[in-house]
């Protein structure tokens, strides 16, 4: 018997800690909140160690995602950057357009009404002098302009063209010192000469006694033979009568923000 | 020749500039002439005769960017040479405050000039008060552009050497050379 004990030993030792293991588990099995004294002990001795380990390992999560992984999102952040740029510039470019629609109804609706034809044209200069009043139109003779042809915006008669090239023109402001247009106040058919003023019009030789109010629309005569009958001109601003004097002095502001003009129509021709 | 191909072309650059850019910049009065700055530099460094060209190319330069009629810059420009090469004998014009001050000057002279031709000449003078206005705002314009354009003079003629006199920098002009 103990011949055979001792040869099969290791075999019973370990036939009888796995039974006890067996036997532990089954109990545990059945205590299953109670913590044992040797897990107390595990857990207490290794927390240390684990809080160690997790702060290393949190360290170099967070040196990688804070560094390595910021040279990548750096360079996502470049691209973003970049993204955002052109998806602003095409934004206002679309902006722009939509803007530049909306003159371009405007001027249509108002070359339709006068029924002549036209052609669009960009304005691509202004007068290199502070005194002069001119602008420089992107068509010229290669587009059939000439010398002479009125020019007008959606608000009214910008001027007249007074020097050709083949692909660009000058044109004379109303507001021009040398511009002056036979017009008439629309509400008392009123006539006189709208002289220019640099910033706004005169009338010149109304009579003294005409009924010339403010707030009354000037508009062309059609006398002149340039611009067409009844094209806003302006709005009287002030009308003065001095004591004595054939004349009165009527100032108009004019209804063409020369300021702002960015697109004009080149009347080019007779009545449709 | 060579001299006069380069200022037809800087010529033309200043007055696209006048006409193009400064517009969506600047309001009227305070853009400032850069030919006029022009004119006056070449005046005081370049001999009468080659002065009086050159004011005779900026001035149909200018002409052809504003206004009606060609010839009242022409004229304005001759006057203006014709001043300063009588002015630059009797002054130092290596003084940069001074030539700031003649720059300042030209362009009263400038604006007086066209006031003038305008009103004798011209069938109807835009208003006398658009002249007086305008002074005050064009002189400032023009003596700060004029500063910078003398700053880049400068560091041009560092880089290039001074095989060309400058007026009004730190070497004299071949003309002022004793």
């Amino acid at each position: 018997m103990r011949e055979l004990l001792k040869r099969y030993r290791f075999l019973l030792l370990a036939v009888i800690l796995m039974l006890a293991a067996v036997i532990l588990y089954s109990y545990n099995l059945r205590q299953k909140t109670a913590t044992t004294f040797f897990e107390r002990a595990i857990l207490t001795f290794s927390a240390p160690f684990q809080v160690s380990i997790d702060e290393i390992v949190d360290g170099t999560k967070s040196t990688w995602k804070n560094y390595f992984w910021l040279v990548d999102t750096r360079q996502r952040n470049l691209e973003l950057v970049q993204e955002n740029r052109s998806l602003r510039v095409e934004l206002q470019q679309v902006e722009e357009i939509t803007l530049q629609n909306v003159r371009l109804r405007q001027l249509l609706a108002f070359v339709d009404k006068l029924d002549h034809p036209a052609l669009p044209a960009q304005v691509i200069g202004e007068d290199a002098s502070t005194w002069a009043r001119t602008i420089i139109i992107d068509k010229g003779s290669n587009a059939g302009l000439s010398p002479g042809l009125p020019v007008v915006a959606a608000q009214g008669v910008v001027g007249r063209i007074i020097k050709i090239a083949p692909n660009s023109s000058r044109v004379l402001l109303i507001t021009d010192a040398s511009s002056a247009v036979a017009a008439l106040i629309q509400r008392t058919r009123t006539r006189g000469i709208a002289r220019g003023r640099s910033e706004y019009l005169s009338i010149e030789y109304a009579l003294r006694n005409a009924d010339i109010q403010g707030g009354d629309l000037l508009v062309t005569s059609g006398m002149g033979g340039i611009f067409p009958k009844g094209l806003p001109l302006g709005l009287v601003k002030s009308v003065e009568k001095d004591q004595f004097g054939l004349f009165q002095q009527v100032v108009v502001t004019p209804t063409v923000d020369f300021s702002y003009l960015e697109e004009v129509m080149v009347m080019v021709g007779g009545d449709r | 020749m060579r001299l006069f191909f380069l200022l037809f072309m800087v010529g033309a650059l200043f007055a696209l500039l006048q006409s193009s850019v400064f517009p969506l910049l600047l309001s009227p009065n305070w853009r400032p002439n850069l030919l006029l700055i022009l004119v006056l530099y070449l005046a005081l460094s370049e001999s009468l005769f080659r002065a009086l060209i050159a004011g005779l190319l900026l001035g149909a330069i200018q002409d052809s960017f504003s206004g009606t009629s060609l010839g009242l810059y022409i004229s304005v420009y001759l006057f203006i040479v014709l001043t300063t090469q009588l002015l630059s004998e009797q002054f130092n014009t290596e003084s940069r405050p001074l030539l700031l001050l003649l720059i300042a000057g030209a362009t009263l002279l400038q604006n007086i000039l066209i006031g003038f031709f305008l009103a004798f000449f011209a069938t109807a003078a835009p208003p006398f008060h658009l002249f007086l206005f305008a002074i005050p705002p064009q002189i400032l314009a023009n003596i700060f552009v004029a500063s910078i354009m003398l700053s880049l003079l400068l560091r041009c003629q560092r880089l290039l050497g001074n095989r060309s006199g400058l007026a009004g920098l730190m070497y004299q002009s071949k003309r002022h050379v004793s």
